[in-house]
């Protein structure tokens, strides 16, 4: 089959049948069967066809047409190249790695300028779709006896009413499968997104899905919280994500990963990965053209013609104030700016303080998206981007990582609710992944990236077993329960070991083994050609201890050792097959996924999807001698050894503290506490961050907002209705002038007429024989006037 | 062909008011009948609007989307002695405009249903409101766009007035001082353009493009006109606006001096507060949250989905093309205040306690986008004549008009919905809400996310459409922008939190929160049905509106290349030609392959 | 010049009517009755006519280009004015008298300013 054709229909589908699914139930779900529980299988069986279109897509499309690379092994590297530096080493020819690009659908096209929904299939992609839709599947049956009471009436023992009673409401079984499907549409979109535009746009649905799901017992005021903090801290780093995609669009004229022919004309015009390292440079990293003519846009303003080479003389002007300079800050802050996105939806630090919150959700929710894939999302965006991050960029987030890292893991050792610890797990793991990826070592981070889904997941899901169990997410309440639920208790007892990375050196392991080993040797090769950077590296070594620590603490807490909480323990019992079936599957896959066979496995497919170009021949321009040696470099003796025996023994050292504390209890750990009072505090108290955040940025945004509601309110409002007011005292005073002045002006004339008439008015007697008098009088007085004086008138006649 | 555009356009316009007139004769007691004939003709309205919509050639009565000069133009002349003209048209640029006042109408009006005092005159009001809407969106004529402007007014103030809340005539008043402020800056304006404005400046082609000479006639005739106008003997002076944007333009009649400042300097920046005042943007916002707390449900929808609009196309088709000049010195002050009004909204927005309030402030944050879009003048991009970021952003803007004009109602609305229920708009007493109305708490969430700017919602297109094109033009306004993304999403999450969310609800009357009724519910769900069409096929819309946008765009771009030196230095590797806007091609992507890599 | 030796001419006729005026005048003057009032007035009529017969008569005043008929018909038009007036002024005199009775005129002075 050609590839080229039938990849984007297999996906294109994959990706759709959870959003049809997602429409039925919103259209129909409560109709559906009783309580709706049909929803949950029209849900399942459409993540399920995904599941099977995917992995269909991968073994019958993609192998067969694409050969893997020969595994990189530590044998095949050591003869490639024999314990030389980082520099010296002889490289293969650049080789062009496989992906289909192109467009499904545009959004909107404005000359050049394009946004469009299309797709970028590698086989990270690939193989992304095949763990999310597994994992989705699982979790899919899983849900099915987690959720069932919401198929009932609901007592939310978690809301107590004013009146004292519990909150009873009804169950809302398919609006969980709703949301549910409505997130793995939004997931798949993410994964195959073929451009930043698309991938922001499910960046945002995952982020609102998640804020569905956190917030599905809505009746919950801790959960609702907990879904605005996870939604609005998330639109913190999108922000940095608008800003750096702002940058991309402006300068680089697209929003595309690969070439996309978007016009038509046969040719394709180069993504953002083609012009950051243009094949005819072999992909090495270089100020792309339009970084370059928007930096020198006030020479091109005097006249400079932004020829090829001039643009060239331009990049290399990299002293103080150069153009070439000024050119690769915009380029370190898009970077960062789609970096910051990232910290964001992966809950690094500053912006870790989400994901914990967020366990206010369903156990499943937690399983999937708080750790499997939404939270993920944030290293798999880092990874699709890896090519265009400078090695400034890639050093912030290797030190975000690292910073991440050590507090989530330093908090989770004393966290005494479970999921708590597994959320401050996930972030210190997925500080782990950023770390791997900022020193350089892709394929590591996104290795780690797929091992950890697995195995966190089914960690998550064994806690919910618990939980559904036990009806308590405190630790302090449960112990023994192995005895009761066996299947869970040693399926997570693989999940713990996973995570811990046990396994015999250079023999075998489980999943975590190989990719933390696969981190902590790029950590050291990193620190080999970066001496002033190898806290990195141990940090990373102490928090695999740690690691190791608090799982086991978790595990021993809840499973082992005598009952705290009799009554809880009594009516404790096994989940239902349809839950613990997914967490044995899960365990499986939680063992295998590190290992390659016949050449196959979920390595070599990383290897097939590496970016083109070589991290060492770019060097720090700001920061002058950093450099990421190549990741093959990492499977140098002297590096992978010495990171086994660092892995094992560190994971071995934090084993035997948590069996000295809680396995065999030799020491009290609460003693140990009260020795260590402010650090126990400071670490019960989550760092305080979430105390700070409000001090520092949620009161202050208020009182901003209150201020300016008053500003609108007194001020503009004030000098408009001053305005008014005014004009008001303006028109009483014409209203005087006019009463007392132009008034009694008139009025005095009025009155002189009055009086005149009044002065004639006793003329009018209304004695007849009177005005008889008048007559004669009158006729006589005209008589005698016109004889004596008026004669001459008459005269003439 | 003008006499049957003449009847189309006149219909749109004048038929509501001669519903109005239908309506005097009405029974006083008839008052269900009133409304529904009122219904009746709005949705009459809409049909001839959605008729206009339709596939066609652009012969008849279609509206052709291929064409991005003004259409379906006629001209009769009105008052001769100071030509002014009976003259309306129709381009991408208005008519997503008017099918969305009609749209928008015919909803406000079923949600008039509850209105019981004095129907018949609310009717009369409501329908005189439309005619005027409709007449500003098509006049063609700058005195028929004024007349227009100030019909809509009256009606507005009465509808408010008196059909109010307990502060209406404060709000309404206030409302009419500030509008009629606008009105009277834009009046001077408008004839300080009339008196500058000389027709004979312009060539026989540009007589023929602002229909000054109808295209239709013969060419003798065409002739005979021309050489009319260039035979008279002083200045003719004009309202026709296309006219003017052609003297604007083309020519130097807005050019002379006063009081330091250029006419069209002035000019422009009377009607911009004119045309900001209706926006509004900060600082000259405050009659909008009086207003819409006090007006009833309908008209708030009205007042923000289309006469909020008003000012934005006001910018877009006077403003920008008559004073080009001005427009090119003031631009940073126009995107300066959208950006100030988005930040300032959104923050007022998260400190309100008022429901309708609060909708309120979001509309001043939102539209503060189209603001900042509208003003990006980026003419030069990629160091050639290539305004596509100013195309982005202002086609940006004209979208989120369009999803401002169908969230915003919406929001309105279903905050109505529960006024009329529980009486009270204090958003610390609901809760809770989801569980007793879960179809409205749907409905509510989905739209108000559309206001959010999820992405699959109509809200988002416009915004990121305008934030990416800020980049170009100002970093810093561009992070700005991008910066309201986390106050919108924080004041629209803590709203839903405190009403839709958590256990009970917490105010009075919790016993008449009956689940929506089949009428509402025919209101809300279109509005939500077309924020998702639009939210995932915006071409819906940049079908129709992209080619006039577009043509603006290009014409306000290669005026800047021929009157900026310094900037068309910049762009010296622009094709040639493209200085001519009027004699190229209407294609958007005249200046298109800009990018080649060496 | 002695009237009373003169032949009898338009100056005798002219006193008759001027005595026949000034005692209709005084009449109206001086009397508080009503219908004295109206009897006065019919006196001051009368004297008027006899001057205007006078003044029209041919045989008077031969050789004038006068007036013709004129006087005679002026008046008879007087006569019937001052008949039609006596009809209306007793009519209101009647009136008054039902609503005051009395026909004393200086009680009628309703019309006072």
């Amino acid at each position: 089959m050609d590839p080229v054709s039938t990849l984007p229909t297999l996906f294109g589908l994959a990706w759709l049948l959870p959003l049809v699914s997602f429409a039925l139930i919103v259209l129909f779900g409560p109709r559906m069967g009783k309580a709706g529980i049909k929803a949950g299988y029209v849900a399942t069986g459409a993540i399920l066809a995904s599941f099977v279109l995917s992995a269909f897509a991968l073994f019958f499309v993609w192998l067969p047409n694409y050969d893997l690379p020969a595994e990189a092994h530590p044998a095949t590297a050591e003869s490639s190249a024999g314990g030389a530096h980082a520099g010296e080493v002889e490289h293969a020819a650049p080789r062009e790695k496989p992906a289909i690009t192109g467009d499904w659908y545009t959004l909107g096209q404005f000359g050049s300028l394009r946004i469009t929904i299309g797709y970028y299939i590698d086989s990270l992609t690939v193989l992304m779709f095949v763990m999310v839709t597994f994992i989705s599947t699982c979790i899919h049956f899983y849900s099915f006896g987690y959720m069932h009471e919401e198929l009932e009436e609901v007592t939310d023992h978690e809301v107590t009413l004013p009146g004292g009673d519990h909150l009873r409401r009804r169950g809302r079984f398919h609006r969980f499968f709703q949301y549910l499907s409505l997130f793995c549409f939004s997931m798949l979109g993410l994964v195959i997104a073929g451009n930043v535009a698309m991938m922001f746009v499910f960046w945002e649905l995952v982020g609102i899905c998640s804020y569905f799901l956190i917030g599905f017992y809505i009746e919950r005021r801790s959960a609702c919280l907990a879904a605005n903090k996870a939604f609005i801290v998330n639109r913190v780093g999108d922000f940095g994500m608008i800003v750096g995609m702002m940058i991309i669009f402006a300068t680089l004229g697209t929003f595309a990963f690969g070439d996309v022919d978007a016009d038509g004309d046969g040719t394709p015009e180069p993504g953002i990965f083609s012009q950051v390292r243009t094949p005819a440079n072999h992909h090495a990293l270089v100020v792309p053209d339009g970084m370059v003519k928007a930096a020198a846009v006030d020479k091109i303003a005097k006249g400079a013609e932004p020829t090829p080479e001039n643009i060239q003389a331009w990049r290399e002007q990299m002293e103080p104030g150069g153009i070439g300079r000024y050119a690769y800050w915009l380029w370190i802050v898009a970077g960062l700016g789609i970096f910051c996105g990232c910290v964001g939806k992966s809950a690094q630090f500053p912006l870790h303080v989400w994901l914990p919150d967020a366990m206010e959700g369903p156990t499943p929710v937690s399983a999937l998206v708080h750790s499997a894939t939404m939270v993920a999302a944030g290293v798999y965006l880092v990874g699709r981007f890896f090519p265009f991050f400078t090695p400034e960029v890639l050093v912030v987030i290797a030190i975000i990582g690292c910073i991440t890292l050590f507090i989530a893991a330093t908090i989770a050792i004393t966290a005494t609710d479970i999921k708590r610890v597994l959320a401050y797990s996930t972030v210190s793991q997925l500080g782990y992944m950023m770390l791997a990826l900022g020193v350089g070592g892709w394929s590591a981070g996104m290795f780690h990236l797929i091992t950890h889904a697995f195995f966190k997941s089914l960690l998550f899901m064994c806690s919910g077993s618990v939980i559904h169990a036990v009806h308590t997410n405190d630790m302090t309440k449960m112990g023994g329960l192995r005895h009761k639920m066996p299947w869970t208790a040693y399926t997570m007892l693989v999940g713990c070991l996973a995570i811990m990375g046990a396994g015999v050196p250079f023999a075998i392991g489980l999943s975590g083994h190989y990719s933390k080993d696969a981190i902590l040797a790029q950590a050291l090769s990193f620190k080999d050609a970066n001496p002033r950077l190898g806290f990195l590296f141990y940090v990373a070594a102490g928090g695999a201890a740690i690691t190791a620590f608090y799982m086991f603490r978790l595990w021993f807490m809840t499973f082992a050792g005598e009952p705290r909480d009799h009554h809880r323990y009594e009516h404790a019992h096994e989940s239902p097959k349809v839950m613990y079936y997914p967490l044995v599957i899960l365990a499986v896959m939680a063992i295998v996924t590190g290992w390659s066979i016949f050449g196959f496995g979920v390595q070599p497919l990383l290897e097939q999807a590496r970016p083109a170009g070589i991290l060492a021949e770019a060097q720090g321009v700001l920061w002058t001698g950093l450099v990421h040696p190549d990741e093959h470099l990492s499977h140098l003796e002297e590096f992978h050894v010495s990171s086994t025996w660092v892995a094992t023994m560190t994971g071995l050292v934090g084993l035997f503290l948590a069996v000295v504390f809680y396995g065999v209890r030799m020491l009290d750990p609460a003693e140990v506490c009260n020795q260590f009072k402010p650090i126990y505090n400071f670490l019960m108290g989550k760092w305080y961050f979430d105390e700070l955040y409000n001090i520092v940025f949620v009161q202050p945004l208020l009182f901003v907002a209150r201020r300016v509601a008053e500003f609108d309110r007194q001020v503009i409002d004030g000098i408009i209705d001053g305005m008014a007011l005014v004009t008001m005292i303006v028109a009483y005073v014409e209203d005087f002038i006019d009463r007392y002045f132009v008034d009694g002006f008139v009025n005095v004339f009025a009155d002189w007429t009055y009086g005149i008439a009044v002065w004639f008015r006793g003329a009018e007697t209304g004695r007849v024989r009177q005005y008889v008098m008048f007559i004669v009088v009158g006729t006589v007085v005209m008589f005698l006037l016109i004889t004596f004086y008026l004669n001459y008138t008459f005269a003439g006649s | 062909m003008q006499s049957s555009y003449a009847t189309l356009l006149s219909l749109i316009v004048f038929l509501p008011a001669a519903g109005g007139l239908a309506l005097a004769f009405f029974p006083r007691e008839k008052t269900d009948a009133m409304k529904m004939f009122t219904l009746l003709v709005t949705a009459a309205v809409f049909l001839l609007s959605v008729v206009m919509a339709l596939p066609g050639d652009g012969g008849g009565w279609q509206f052709d989307a291929a064409v991005s000069e003004m259409q379906k133009v006629f001209s009769i002349s009105w008052i001769p002695s100071f030509n002014i003209y009976y003259f309306m048209g129709v381009d991408g640029i208005s008519f997503p405009l008017v099918v969305l006042t009609t749209f928008i109408t015919m909803l406000s009006m079923a949600a008039s249903w509850t209105i019981d005092k004095h129907v018949k005159a609310y009717c009369i009001l409501f329908l005189v409101l439309e005619t005027g809407v409709l007449g500003v969106f098509l006049a063609l004529d700058f005195f028929l766009f004024y007349v227009f402007w100030e019909v809509m007014l009256l009606p507005m103030y009465f509808l408010i007035g008196v059909w109010g809340g307990p502060r209406r005539e404060y709000a309404a008043i206030k409302f009419f001082l500030y509008t009629l402020l606008g009105g009277v800056l834009m009046l001077i304006a408008i004839l300080i353009l009339y008196f500058a404005s000389d027709l004979t400046l312009l060539s026989k082609d540009q007589l023929i493009a602002a229909h000054v000479v109808s295209p239709a006639l013969a060419a003798e005739e065409q002739d005979a006109q021309v050489a009319e106008i260039k035979n008279s003997a002083g200045a003719v002076h004009t309202f026709n606006i296309l006219a003017l944007q052609q003297l604007g333009q083309h020519t130097d009649a807005f050019d002379g001096i006063i009081l330091g400042k250029s006419l069209q300097w002035w000019a422009f920046l009377l009607l911009l507060i004119g045309f900001v005042i209706k926006v509004p943007s900060v600082p000259l916002h405050t009659w909008l949250p009086d207003a819409h707390v006090e007006a009833p449900t309908p008209i708030s929808m009205i007042l923000a989905g289309i006469l909020l609009k008003l000012g934005g196309y006001g910018i877009i088709r006077i403003c920008y093309p008559i004073c080009p000049h001005a427009g090119y010195d003031l631009a940073y002050f126009v995107c300066a205040l959208g950006a100030v009004s988005m930040v300032y909204g959104a923050l007022a927005a998260l400190a309100q306690k008022d429901f309708k309030r609060l909708v309120a402030y979001s509309s001043v944050s939102h539209m503060g986008y189209v603001v900042l879009g509208i003003g990006v003048w980026t003419a030069v991009a990629d160091y050639q004549f290539n305004p596509d970021a100013w195309k982005l952003g202002m086609n940006g803007a004209m979208f989120q008009m369009i999803a401002h004009g169908l969230s915003s109602p919406g929001m309105f609305f279903l905050v109505g919905v529960i006024y009329d229920r529980v009486h009270h708009r204090n958003l610390d007493q609901f809760g809770g809400l989801f569980a007793k109305m879960p179809v409205y708490s749907g409905l509510a969430i989905g739209i108000f996310f559309a206001g959010l700017g999820l992405p699959g919602l109509c809200g988002f297109i416009g915004e990121v459409f305008v934030t990416l094109s800020v980049w170009k033009y100002s970093y810093g306004l561009a992070v700005v922008a991008a910066s309201v993304v986390i106050l919108t999403a924080a004041y629209i999450l803590w709203t839903l939190q405190r009403v839709y969310l958590g256990p009970e609800y917490k105010g009075p009357h919790g016993d008449h929160l009956t689940p929506m009724t089949t009428r509402e519910l025919a209101i809300a769900a279109p509005i939500l049905a077309f924020a998702i069409i639009l939210g995932v096929y915006p071409q819906a819309v940049f079908h129709y509106m992209t080619p006039s946008v577009n043509r603006t765009v290009d014409e306000l771009a290669a005026w800047t290349e021929r009157e900026e030196p310094a900037v068309a230095k910049t762009a010296r590797s622009a094709p040639a030609g493209a200085a001519d806007a009027l004699a190229q091609d209407n294609s958007p992507e005249h200046a298109g392959d800009k990018r080649q890599l060496p | 010049m002695n009237l009373l030796t003169q032949p009898v001419g338009v100056s005798h006729y002219l006193i008759v009517g001027a005595i026949l005026f000034v005692t209709g005048a005084v009449c109206m003057a001086t009397k508080r009755n009503a219908l004295g009032v109206l009897m006065g007035i019919e006196l001051v009529l009368n004297g008027a006519n006899v001057n205007f017969v006078a003044f029209g008569s041919d045989y008077l005043r031969p050789g004038v280009i006068g007036l013709g008929l004129d006087g005679q018909l002026i008046a008879l038009f007087v006569i019937v004015l001052a008949a039609a007036e006596a009809a209306v002024a007793l009519a209101i005199t009647l009136n008054f008298y039902n609503n005051h009775s009395t026909v004393d005129v200086d009680r009628a002075d309703e019309l006072k300013g």
